[in-house]
């Protein structure tokens, strides 16, 4: 009875999960849209808006609601996200793009501060040259800056080939905040000019270990011996802090030059003895290494 | 829009007043090709996007008065590999200023439509450095559509390509742009045009366009080089003079951060392809071949090796993956690379591809436009039975330089 009673109940209940998905993109759009229905029922409509379909009609009344100001925020931005989303998704979109991203553009001045910065963060990452250009100004001059300074780095970091290595090099030397430069090491990390910086900082035990993983990550993408030579130093160095020590572990079995470190009889017996005696976090990565080289 | 300036160097508004005054002068208009070229002064420590909005400024001020013949390969180029929007869009119109137009152009046009029909965008040229923020009427795939339909009967070689536009599934045109694509096809088909003398015979595209040769006895020598030392995919250390001496080679360039799927790896791919032609024809150990990079001081060793090895390269003595790690700037010079920089990166290149003699001298250069495998190894050839014809007559020819066609970005 039991099953049977389970069993008349799915259909029940699968038709009520389906119900979103069986409106058409017509009925989803007229509801999504429209500013005379409840927030709640045009975010569910956004949210489940159908990507199928060949018509952009759809994604033009989509832009409409993010560029309209008078919208409720919550709606403008869902309604952005499912233009987000079309954008990988929908077959309608490519006819689409180009008003799309001169909208963008346009919405990198919308007075909602999380708006902005997901628009410059799209832009950002198709690496236009206009968000490039914008929030390198607001880098060089705070008084035009369109998203916090740590996130513009962070947006700025999708283009290699962005002009941002030397605005990153100020904010490291001066930086207005703790974050941004995190995000501004995090820029350098991939510009082999900046290795002698982050050996200083690798080494430096008052900088954070944040900071310190960062440096040890951007020298191994740029100089990986160099990291190795460091690293065995900071093992060797009983003073140093567990989870710099667990990063030099990982990056001397995972990278190391295996010849090099096998014959390395000091290191290797300090290894060992992290193995028994350390933080539970070194431990695992011992153990690791240790495995690696058939200890 | 706001100027990038970096500290000491012309800013991006001064360069295009420079380019404004050399286009409305007329004695002065051919300095503009000069600032085309990727070496240029103008374009270091510049952003990518910087340099694209410096070169679609150019392209636009080679429009205004017709594209010159010595401009047509930076055009042809930016159409080949470009992805950039503007710059496309850019050089679309700047192809519409030839003096006439050529068969040779549509498959170029119809390649650039391919590359940017997915990331179409309105473009501005209204002014230096304007980014459209609503639709200005006119993208890059606009921008070829008219290219297309000023081709007229000269396109009918992409005919079927240009109809099969309309019946693309997915929405991929806007109505506005069905309507171009329409008004090309008809202007493809226009009876009445098909009569127009075209440039077709006499000055079109040269089958060598981007291609240079030089004989013998006019090759600049290797000393300046022959110390500049490398490192290899594995690690190994060589010199130049090593690696490039007595054997023909042939010689890529890129780096493994390009993003132009067009360039560098393309290159790479089909430095695969031209091993395997060398193999089958018995010349893989008498013709070595070399990619090395543009950004040695992040193409590691390991980085180079997977690179090469994940596009099919042969990995072995003779045929390696370099970075310099001395000597660049020689290597810089002695190529005559198409190449800048903004701090260690690369911010700009062009396709290039060597043929060196068994000095180390470069024999034949391929530039700009997608070089051939099969027509760089026939060179190879070539430059091969020089050396051997050279050898036999104990006598060098006599000393004069020929180039295939204009040089203009060398």
């Amino acid at each position: 009875m039991a099953t049977k009673r389970k069993a008349a109940k799915r259909p029940a209940a699968a038709r009520k999960a389906k119900r979103p998905a069986t409106r058409s993109i017509r009925q989803a759009t007229s509801l999504a849209t429209s500013s005379r229905q409840d927030v709640a029922s045009r975010l569910s409509a956004l949210a489940e808006m159908p990507m199928t379909g060949e018509d952009d009609a759809h994604l033009r009344a989509v832009l409409a609601v993010v560029v309209n100001t008078s919208e409720p925020i919550a709606v403008r931005l869902a309604a952005l996200q499912t233009l987000q989303t079309a954008s990988f998704s929908s077959a309608a979109f490519p006819a689409f793009r180009g008003d799309y991203i001169a909208a963008l553009r346009t919405l990198t001045q919308d007075p909602d501060p999380e708006l902005r910065q997901r628009v410059l963060g799209f832009l950002a990452r198709e690496k236009d040259g206009f968000a490039q250009k914008k929030l390198l100004e607001g880098l060089r001059d705070p008084a035009k800056a369109l998203v916090p300074p740590e996130k513009a780095l962070q947006l700025l970091s999708y283009d290699v080939h962005a002009e941002a290595y030397p605005i990153a090099r100020a904010i490291v030397s001066k930086p207005p905040n703790p974050t941004a430069r995190r995000e501004a090491l995090r820029l350098l990390a991939a510009d082999a000019k900046a290795a002698p910086m982050f050996e200083r900082l690798l080494r430096d035990k008052d900088e954070t270990r944040e900071i310190r993983q960062i440096s040890a990550a951007a020298l191994q993408a740029t100089k990986p011996d160099t990291l190795q030579k460091h690293a065995r130093e900071i093992l060797l160095d009983p003073s140093e802090q567990d989870e710099i020590q667990a990063t030099c572990l990982t990056a001397l079995t995972q990278f190391g030059n295996t010849e090099a470190v096998a014959g390395d009889t000091t290191l290797m017996k300090r290894i060992e003895r992290l193995r028994g005696k350390a933080s539970s976090n070194v431990k695992r990565s011992a153990r690791q290494f240790l495995t690696k080289y058939g200890r | 829009m706001g100027d990038s300036t970096t500290a000491g160097a012309p800013s991006e508004q001064q360069l295009a007043a420079l380019v404004d005054t050399l286009a409305a002068d007329p004695d002065r208009r051919h300095e503009l090709m000069d600032l085309l070229r990727e070496d240029h002064a103008f374009y270091d420590q510049r952003s990518t996007t910087a340099i694209s909005r410096m070169r679609g400024w150019i392209l636009l001020a080679l429009a205004r008065f017709g594209l010159p013949e010595t401009a047509l390969v930076f055009v042809l180029e930016e159409l080949s590999t470009g992805v950039d929007a503007y710059l496309v869009a850019a050089a679309a119109r700047a192809l519409r200023s030839h003096p006439a137009p050529a068969a040779a152009f549509a498959p170029f046009v119809m390649r650039a439509l391919t590359n940017v029909r997915n990331r179409d965008e309105p473009v501005s040229f209204d002014s230096y450095g304007d980014y459209a923020a609503r639709d200005t009427g006119t993208s890059a795939v606009r921008e070829l559509l008219a290219t297309l339909a000023w081709l007229g009967p000269h396109a009918a070689g992409v005919l079927s390509e240009v109809e099969a536009l309309r019946t693309l599934r997915g929405g991929l045109f806007s109505r506005t742009l069905r309507l171009d694509v329409d008004r090309a096809v008809a202007a493809i088909r226009d009876a009445d045009r098909a009569s127009v003398p075209a440039a077709d015979s006499c000055c079109g595209v040269s089958d060598n366009i981007g291609t240079s040769s030089w004989v013998r006895d006019s090759r600049r020598d290797s000393r300046s080089i022959e110390q500049a030392v490398f490192e290899d995919h594995a690690g190994a250390a060589v010199s130049f003079q090593e690696f490039f001496r007595g054997h023909a080679s042939i010689v890529v360039f890129f780096y493994t951060r390009c993003d132009n799927p067009l360039k560098c790896s393309l290159t790479i791919t089909k430095l695969a392809r031209v091993q395997k032609l060398l193999a089958t024809r018995g010349l893989d150990d008498r013709v070595h071949t070399a990619a090395i990079t543009y950004d040695p001081g992040f193409d590691l060793p390991e980085r180079l090796r997977r690179y090469g090895q994940d596009r099919g390269v042969r990995l072995d003595a003779g045929h390696r993956m370099l970075r310099t790690t001395d000597g660049l700037e020689a290597l810089r010079r002695h190529f005559n690379l198409g190449v800048n920089f903004i701090e260690s990166l690369v911010n700009r290149h062009r396709i290039e591809a060597y043929i060196l003699d068994a000095e180390g001298r470069v024999a034949r250069s391929f530039e700009r436009i997608a070089w051939d495998e099969q027509q760089l190894v026939d060179h190879a050839v070539q430059v091969m039975n020089e050396e051997r014809d050279a050898t036999a007559a104990h006598a060098p020819k006599s000393g004069c330089c020929h180039r295939a066609v204009s040089s203009a970005g060398r």
